[in-house]
Formats: structure tokens, sequence, C-alpha cells
């Protein structure tokens, strides 16, 4: 069942500060979470935070359009490793 | 040599097999020439001539399972004697990249990963992509596994030639996050709702 929309969106308050910290610091910096059950926010973007995935804190720069989803879907706890094969990846 | 695909089985009586294909789009296995053994000695030409996904059995119906011909296997026993044979394309053989900031991840792995300073940080040993951005993976440093995104932010350079990239990390990149900063730890809100710019609040 979707979350009521009057409630707003739910985010450890504590992530919401040192996001805030975060940016007026300017530095490039990685902020560890354990909290994946947190919604982006539209004040995250541009930040990289660490997400935990039971195992290690991964690396998730947030842009845009991961506003809305959780901190948690961008780091998988069950890992599929494939083949390079032909595949590209984009620097950012 | 790249790894493309693998023969995973015969199919039919007429010296047809099955191929998984590992590449970005699969039917793209045929696109870049004749495919190898790993050593580059036995050559494939294959062709295909179905999808998985037009067969109808529930099993063939991968869209990464491919049916295809190869030249000079004309019946079952000698398709069903290439089971397993993992086919390659000579590196050479992959387009180049038009845009200067793509990079082909076969390149990527294996890449000496160095920091500002020239100290060594261990290679690459694959580049993962989660719906973040992609992630280079690094094994083999003092400080422990670790990822890092691929963003220019973070590596800086990227010397194919030299085999190395060099990244530039946070100073508190491998420090362990404070409990401080957890939820429920040191009595900060936890399950703190926030209101956002725009948001309307009917009750």
């Amino acid at each position: 069942m979707a979350r009521s929309v009057w409630k707003g969106p739910f985010v450890d308050g504590y992530l919401l500060k040192k996001s805030e910290a975060t940016r007026a610091s300017g530095r490039n910096e990685v902020i560890k979470t354990w909290s994946r059950r947190s919604t982006i926010l539209p004040q995250f973007v541009g930040l990289t935070f660490g997400v935990y995935n039971g195992q290690k804190f991964l690396p998730v720069l947030v842009t845009e359009n991961m506003i809305g989803h959780k901190f948690g879907e961008f780091s998988p706890t069950r890992n599929f490793p494939g083949h390079a094969a032909d595949k590209k990846a984009k620097r950012g | 040599m790249v790894l493309v695909g693998a023969i995973t089985g015969a199919h039919g009586v007429r010296g047809e097999v099955k191929v998984k294909s590992f590449t970005a789009e699969p039917a793209a296995i045929t696109a870049y020439g004749p495919l190898f053994d790993e050593s580059g000695t036995r050559r494939f030409d294959l062709t295909l001539t179905a999808k998985g996904g037009d067969l109808p059995t529930k099993a063939a119906s991968s869209k990464a399972l491919l049916i295809g011909r190869i030249d000079g296997i004309v019946d079952r026993t000698k398709a069903e004697a290439l089971k397993g044979q993992r086919l390659f394309v000579p590196r050479a053989q992959l387009p180049a990249n038009e845009d200067p900031e793509e990079f082909y991840l076969t390149d990527l792995i294996g890449l000496a990963v160095r920091d500002k300073h020239g100290a060594d940080f261990g290679r690459v040993i694959d580049v993962a992509n989660y719906g973040a951005g992609d992630l280079l993976m690094v094994e083999g440093s003092a400080e422990g596994d670790f990822d890092v995104p691929f963003a220019k932010a973070f590596v800086p350079e990227i010397d194919l030639a030299g085999g190395f990239l060099t990244v530039d990390l946070p100073d508190d990149f491998f420090a362990a996050p404070s409990f401080a900063a957890a939820p429920g730890r040191d009595g900060e809100d936890v399950g703190d709702e926030v209101e956002t710019e725009g948001e309307v609040h009917d009750r």
C-alpha cells in the first residue's frame, strides 16, 4: 500500500542535517549511512552517499531522476556479476 | 580477447546451437566479425537463426539466449560437442568510442588504481551499475576493497595506455562512520517526517 500523501516523504532527520552540513562545507565528501529506508529528497541532488548493503557502504551519487526513491534501492544486498563483453561505462 | 558469449548446447538435429550472449544487445554478438576460442586459434562463423524470446518453450524464452548455426557443424553430435565453448572476439574488433568520456568495461577492468600522490590502491576488478551510475570496484588496496563512483570528481584521470587511473578520494573516505550518525543510537530523530517545498498537506 502506498504511503499517505499528507504525511510527506519519510527521511531520517540526521541525514538531512548531515547533507546540509556537507553542502555548506563544499567538500567532496561521502555521507555514510545505514538509513536505506530514507527517501531521496531534492536537496540531496549532487551529493554522494555511502549506503550500507549489509557488507559495505556503496557510493550513491544522487541525481534528479532518483528523487522519490529510497536509498536502499541503489545499494543491492545481493550481487549478480555479469560479463564486460562490449558494455561501456560513461564517466559522469 | 574479449568474452562475448558461450555455447550452452545443441538445438534440434541439424547442427544448430544455443548461444548465450553477454553483449549489451544480445544479437550484437555477431556484429564484431568471426568468433574465436580463448587462444584465438579456432574460428567460429556464427549465423543467428532465431532469438530465444521467439521460441515457444519456456526454457528458451530468455532474451540473451540465441539460436545459431556455425559453419562446419551439420549434425547434433558435433553441436553437442561444442557445449560449454566460450566465444571471444579480438579487442581490436570492438569499434572505437566516439565519446571521450565513454570507456569499454573490458578496458577499465584490470587498470591499476593510484591516488593523486601516486600511492598504489590496487586494481579495478569490475564495474557495476546499480541504478546510481557506474561504480569501479577496486581490490588489493591496503585499506581493503572499496567502490568508487565513476565520476570526474572521484576519477579525474584515466590513462589506458599507461594502464592506470587516478582517484581523488575525500580524506575520510576510508574512515568508519560514527555510530552517532546512526538512527536511534544517539537520540537523533528517528522516523522523522519532513515537509518538502510545494507539498500539500490536506488533513
